[in-house]
C-alpha cells in the first residue's frame, strides 16, 4: 500500500511540473512533516445532540423533545452516544481515534457568531487581534517567508490564518485558481518587480498576486489528478480536496476547511437538520481519515474540529435551540489517543442564562494541538499564556 | 483649470488627474466641506466611483464643472439629475396558490401530507406507488423556480445599478442589503426578497428610524430571522439579537437580558405570504425592562428605544463610512459621525451630502484604497465600457457568486465582510478572468438558467430513466456503493421513503421550473474599444495604455508596468501609429485591455 500511494505522489509530481510548465524540484523522499487540518463547524453545533449524555436525565428534561433517545444513538460507553447520522466518527471512536474534549469554551462567552468566531480564530477573546492562532503558530515555526505553508480552503479568507509573515493560499474550486488568458496577455502580465507604494491596500494586493503565482499551477495539479479512495458523502467540506494536496506532497503544514455559512445555527426544528448536518461532517471526516490510510499519509495528519459555541441547555418553543456556551471539540487521527477528555459540563448547574459553564478553556485544546503534535515548546508563545495540554497525544 | 474638464491628453491627463492627490495628507479626519478652489477632474473621478459605480470620462467632465457642493446635491439629491424611469420588475409568473405558506423543509412537506392527506394544494395519490411523489415534486418545483426567479431579480438590480442616473440610489439598496442581510436560500421566496430591494431602494436614502422600523415587519427579514416562529412564553431570540448586535447597536453595548426582554416585545410579529402580520394572541403585552426602559414595550416602542441609543448613530455612521469612505475608522471620527447623523434624526441624505463634501473623503488616505467589492468591480467595468445593459455572457451571477458577493445571497445575517475578504489568491485571479469572459466571450458558454450543470446528477438521473430505469436505480448516484468502497451515511439514506424519492423529485423540480421561468436574455457584451481609443486622441502605443489606465483606474500605475504593457501593444499592433492600426485594432486592444484590468492595482476604487 506504501508503495502504491508513493508511485502515485511520484506520478502526480510528473504531471504536475508537466502542467505547470516548469521544472518543480524532484522529491527524493516524500515529505514527512507533520501536518494540522482545522475544521471549523460554523453557526454554533448542538454538542449535547452531538455528543449526547443519554444516561444524565437532566438531559431529557432540558430537552423533552429533542433529546435523543438512547437506543437511537451511536453509544459509546455507558453515558455518551453519539448523533446517529454520526456512523462515520463512531468507526473512528471504535478503531481509537477520536478524542472527544468536553466544555470547550472560555469565561464571559459572546454569544455573538461572528465576535464568538473570532475569539476562537485568534485564540485571544476581547484583544482584537488581527493574527490568527494557526497563521501565529506558523510564524513561530517558520519565521523566514514560505510559499504555501498555509491553505485555506474557502469563499474568503479565514481570521485564524491571518498571518503576520506568510500569505495563506486560499481558493475555493481548485480548477479555477488559474489566471486564463492568451499566451501573450500572460507574457505582459508575468510577474514585475514591485516595490513599496505607501499605499497600505495596494502594497497588499501585490502580496496576495505573488500568493497567488506561487500556489496555482502545484495545487491545480494536485486537485487535477486525485481520485480519492474514499467516499467523503455528500458534502466533503473541501476535505477531499486536503487528500489531494497532500498527496501531491505540497510543503503546506496547516490546512483550514470550514462547514461554512453558519450552517449549524438551528434556532428552528432542528433534529432532521442538525442530524443531517452531523452526517455530513462525519462522513467527510471519516472519508478523509480512510484515503490518508489508503494513501499512507494518516500517521502524519490530525484534524481538529471545532465551532464557535454551543447551543443552550433548555429547547426552545420552536423545537429548536439558542445560541449558548460551551460545547465538545475533537481531535482526530490515527496519531490520536481516542478517548473523552475535559469533564462534561454539569447539566444542573447552569449559568445565568441557561448555558453550560465550561470546564475546558478552548486554548488548552489548541495547546495540546500545539505542544503534542506541531510544535511542542511553543504553545505559550503563540496563544499568549499557559494553557495546560490534554495528553491526547499520549 | 479648475472646474473644466481636463482634455484627455495622455500623459498630461493621467498627470493632472492623480497630480493633486499627492498634496491633500492632512485632510485625513478633518469633517469640513473642501472648498471651490480644490475641486477638480479627480476630485469629482473618486465621488462617482465612491457615491456610484464609477463615471465615464464625461460624467466626470459634467460633475468636475460644478462647484463641490453642487455636484454634491447632484450626486446624494440628484439635484438637475434626470428622473430615473427605470422598468419595474417582470414577473415570470412562477407563484401559485397552495405553496403559501410554505413548509420549513421536505420532512415537513410529507410529514403533512401523510397527516392531511394534503400538501402545497395537491392531494395524496389513495393507492399505488410513490403515493406523495408529486407534492414532493411541488416543493422542489417552488425551491427551483424561487431560485431562477431570484436570478433575475438579481440582473433587474444589476441593470439599474449599471443605467439609472442615480446610481446612489442603487448603491446604498446595495449597502442596506449587506447591512440588513437577507437570503433566498432560508428565505426561498423571490417575491419576498424583491420586496426588501424595493424597500431598501426606496428608503435607503431617506430616514433610517423609518427604514429600520420597515425592515423590522419586512417578510422577508421575519422569515430570515425565524421571527415567524417567536410566540408568547418561548420568545425566539434569533430576531432580537441580530437586531441589536448587527442591525443598530453593535456589540458591547447591550446585555443578554436586553435581548431576551426584547425577543418578548417582538412576539407575534409574523407574516402572511407577502404581507406582514401582527398576530395578538401570540404576542406577549407583559412588562419587559429593554435598555433601562421599562412598560408593556411593542416591538415599535423597542426599536424607538434602540434609535435613542448613541451607540446606534455610532455604529451606522461607521458602517457606512467604512463602505463609502475607508476601512479604518479612527474612534473619535466615528464618535462624531455618530453626533452629525443624530443630530439630523437619522436623515441619511444630509449625512451622506457632510461625508461627500468633507476633506476626510477627498483625503490621500481615502483615494485609491478601497478594495472594490465584486458588484462595484463588474458595474463599474461595465459602465466605464459604455455598455447600456448587463451582458447575458458571462452571467451575472455565476461571475458575482465566483467573486463572493452572490447579490440576494449574502453568506450569513452579518453580510458580507468586505474590505480586504473580498480578495484571496484565488479570487485575484477570477477578478481577471470576469474581464477575460467580457473581452472574448466563451464561445461554449451554457446558460445556468436552463442547465442543471450545477445539480450534475439531475443530468444523470435523467439519462438513466430515458434509458428505462426505475426511479430507485436511476436515482442512486452513480459511482457511490461501487469498486468497493464503503458508502457514506448521507448516500444511503436518500432513498428510503416508499412514499418518494427526493432525487427523482430534485430531477422533475428542474422541469417543472423550466417550463415557467422566463429564461434570461444572452446577449454579449457590445463593446467598441477601437471608438473609445481614437475619441481619447491617443496616437502612440504608450498613450492608448494611458487613457485606458486613467479611464479604468483609480490608482496611478507604476511606469514599467505602463511600458511593459506599451510593449505588448506595440508588437500586437505591428506599428506604432496607432491612427494606422484604426481597421484591425479591436483584438489586440481588447488583449490589453485585459491584462491592465487583471492587474492588482485594478482592485482599487
Amino acid at each position: 500500500m506504501r508503495s502504491r500511494a508513493f508511485d502515485r505522489r511520484t506520478f502526480l509530481q510528473m504531471s504536475g511540473a508537466l502542467a505547470a510548465g516548469y521544472a518543480m524540484p524532484s522529491f527524493a523522499m516524500p515529505s514527512r512533516e507533520r501536518i494540522l487540518v482545522v475544521v471549523e463547524l460554523s453557526g454554533g453545533n448542538d454538542g449535547l445532540n452531538c455528543v449526547a449524555p443519554f444516561g444524565d436525565d437532566a438531559y431529557y428534561r432540558q430537552r423533552p423533545n429533542l433529546g435523543i433517545r438512547q437506543q437511537q444513538l451511536l453509544q459509546l460507553d455507558d453515558h455518551f452516544g453519539l448523533n446517529p447520522g454520526m456512523t462515520g466518527m463512531h468507526r473512528l471512536w471504535q478503531d481509537g481515534q477520536l478524542a472527544i474534549i468536553h466544555g470547550c469554551g472560555y469565561d464571559n462567552p459572546s454569544f455573538s457568531h461572528f465576535t464568538s468566531m473570532a475569539y476562537w480564530q485568534t485564540a485571544a477573546p476581547n484583544s482584537g487581534n488581527p493574527y490568527g492562532w494557526i497563521g501565529r503558530l506558523a510564524d513561530a515555526m517558520l519565521p523566514e517567508p514560505a510559499p504555501n505553508t498555509i491553505i485555506n480552503i474557502d469563499a474568503a479568507q479565514s481570521l485564524a490564518v491571518s498571518s503576520r509573515v506568510h500569505s495563506p493560499v486560499v481558493f475555493d474550486d481548485p480548477m479555477r485558481f488559474e489566471r486564463l488568458g492568451f499566451a501573450g496577455t500572460r507574457q505582459a502580465l508575468a510577474d514585475a518587480p514591485h516595490t513599496a507604494t505607501g499605499n497600505p491596500a495596494r502594497d497588499w494586493l501585490l502580496g496576495v498576486a505573488k500568493s497567488a503565482r506561487d500556489g496555482s499551477a502545484l495545487i491545480r495539479a494536485a486537485c487535477s489528478n486525485y481520485r480519492p479512495s474514499a467516499d467523503y458523502g455528500i458534502a466533503p467540506m473541501d476535505l477531499d480536496k486536503v487528500a489531494a494536496c497532500i498527496a501531491a506532497d505540497l510543503p503546506a503544514r496547516f490546512y483550514y476547511v470550514a462547514f461554512r455559512n453558519n450552517a449549524f445555527d438551528t434556532h428552528v426544528q432542528q433534529a432532521d437538520l442538525h442530524q443531517r448536518l452531523l452526517t455530513y461532517a462525519s462522513d467527510a471526516i471519516a472519508g478523509f481519515i480512510r484515503d490518508l490510510e489508503e494513501q499512507g499519509q494518516a500517521d502524519r495528519v490530525v484534524v481538529l474540529a471545532f465551532s464557535e459555541f454551543g447551543r443552550r441547555v433548555p429547547e426552545n418553543a420552536n423545537l429548536g435551540t439558542d445560541h449558548g456556551a460551551a460545547g465538545p471539540m475533537f481531535i482526530v487521527g490515527r496519531p490520536v489517543r481516542g478517548g473523552h477528555y475535559g469533564d462534561l459540563p454539569s447539566l444542573t448547574e447552569l449559568d445565568a442564562g441557561d448555558n453550560l459553564v465550561p470546564t475546558t478553556d478552548f486554548r488548552r485544546v489548541y495547546a495540546t494541538a500545539i505542544e503534542g503534535w506541531m510544535a511542542p515548546g511553543r504553545s505559550t508563545e503563540v496563544l499568549g499564556g499557559n494553557f495546560k495540554p490534554l495528553p491526547v497525544f499520549g | 483649470m479648475k472646474n473644466r474638464l481636463v482634455p484627455w491628453l495622455p500623459g498630461l491627463g493621467a498627470v493632472l488627474l492623480w497630480a493633486p492627490i499627492v498634496v491633500a495628507q492632512e485632510w485625513a479626519l478633518d469633517l469640513a466641506p473642501i472648498d471651490d478652489a480644490d475641486w477638480s477632474p479627480a476630485r469629482a473621478a473618486h465621488l462617482l466611483e465612491r457615491a456610484g459605480f464609477g463615471g465615464t470620462p464625461e460624467e466626470i467632465a459634467q460633475l468636475a464643472s460644478m462647484t463641490p457642493e453642487q455636484a454634491v446635491a447632484y450626486v446624494v439629491r440628484f439635484e438637475g439629475a434626470p428622473a430615473a424611469v427605470l422598468p419595474p420588475f417582470d414577473h415570470s409568473g412562477v407563484f401559485e396558490a397552495g405553496l403559501d405558506p410554505f413548509p420549513p423543509s421536505r420532512p415537513a412537506v410529507t410529514e403533512a401530507a401523510k397527516e392531511d392527506g394534503q400538501a402545497l394544494g395537491i392531494t395524496v395519490k389513495p393507492g399505488g406507488n410513490r403515493r406523495t411523489q408529486a407534492i414532493v415534486n411541488q416543493f422542489f418545483y417552488w425551491l427551483r423556480a424561487s431560485r431562477l426567479e431570484t436570478g433575475r431579480v438579481a440582473y433587474w438590480w444589476a441593470n439599474r445599478m449599471l443605467v439609472s442616473p442615480r446610481p446612489l440610489e442603487e448603491k446604498m439598496a446595495l449597502f442596506w442589503h449587506g447591512h440588513f442581510a437577507t437570503s433566498e436560500d432560508k428565505v426561498r421566496d423571490y417575491r419576498k426578497m424583491l420586496q426588501q430591494i424595493e424597500l431598501l431602494q426606496r428608503h435607503g436614502l431617506g430616514n433610517f428610524g423609518d427604514l429600520l422600523q420597515a425592515v423590522a415587519k419586512d417578510p422577508a427579514m421575519l422569515a430570515f430571522l425565524d421571527a415567524g416562529v417567536n410566540v408568547k412564553g418561548a420568545p425566539n431570540e434569533n430576531f432580537a439579537r441580530e437586531i441589536m448586535e448587527l442591525f443598530t447597536m453593535g456589540v458591547g453595548h447591550y446585555s443578554e437580558t436586553d435581548i431576551r426582554e426584547a425577543a418578548r416585545a417582538f412576539t407575534g410579529w409574523n407574516f402572511t405570504g407577502t404581507q406582514y402580520h401582527f398576530n395578538k394572541a401570540a404576542h406577549d403585552a407583559g412588562s419587559k425592562t429593554v435598555l433601562g426602559r421599562t412598560g408593556p414595550l411593542t416591538g415599535e416602542a423597542v426599536i424607538d428605544v434602540i434609535l435613542e441609543q448613541d451607540a446606534t448613530a455610532q455604529h451606522i455612521a461607521g458602517r457606512l463610512y467604512r463602505f463609502f469612505v475607508r476601512d479604518t475608522l479612527d474612534p473619535q471620527l466615528q464618535a462624531e459621525l455618530g453626533r452629525v447623523l443624530k443630530s439630523s434624526h437619522y436623515e441619511l441624505a444630509p449625512f451622506m451630502e457632510v461625508i461627500f463634501r468633507s476633506r476626510d473623503f477627498y483625503a490621500q488616505e481615502s483615494i485609491g484604497t478601497h478594495i472594490r467589492s465584486p458588484v462595484e468591480l463588474v458595474i463599474s467595468t461595465y459602465r466605464k465600457l459604455g455598455l447600456k445593459a448587463v451582458p447575458g455572457v458571462p452571467d451575472f451571477n455565476v461571475v458575482t457568486s465566483a467573486l463572493g458577493q452572490n447579490v440576494l445571497f449574502p453568506p450569513t445575517v452579518a453580510g458580507w465582510s468586505g474590505g480586504r475578504s473580498w480578495v484571496t489568491p484565488g479570487l485575484l485571479f477570477e477578478r481577471g478572468n470576469f474581464v477575460l469572459d467580457v473581452m472574448f466571450p466563451d464561445v461554449a458558454f451554457v446558460p445556468p438558467d436552463r442547465y442543471p450543470g450545477y445539480s450534475a446528477e439531475i443530468i444523470e438521473v435523467q439519462k438513466r430513466l430515458r434509458a428505462g430505469l426505475d426511479i430507485s436505480r436511476a436515482t442512486t448516484p452513480a459511482g457511490v456503493g461501487s469498486g468497493g468502497m464503503d458508502m457514506a451515511a448521507s448516500n444511503q439514506l436518500a432513498d428510503r421513503d416508499e412514499d418518494f424519492n427526493t432525487r427523482y423529485g430534485s430531477f422533475r423540480g428542474w422541469q417543472m421550473a423550466l417550463e415557467r421561468v422566463q429564461p434570461i436574455p444572452r446577449n454579449v457584451a457590445q463593446v467598441d474599444l477601437t471608438a473609445m481609443v481614437l475619441a481619447s486622441g491617443a496616437a502612440t502605443p504608450r498613450e492608448v495604455v494611458e487613457s485606458l489606465a486613467m479611464r479604468f483606474f483609480a490608482v496611478p500605475l507604476e511606469a514599467d508596468t505602463l511600458t511593459r504593457l506599451a510593449k505588448f501593444l506595440e508588437s500586437e499592433l505591428g506599428t506604432t501609429d496607432v491612427k494606422a492600426a484604426e481597421t484591425f485594432m479591436e483584438e489586440p486592444l481588447r488583449q490589453l485591455l485585459h491584462a491592465l484590468l487583471s492587474l492588482p492595482e485594478y482592485q482599487l476604487g
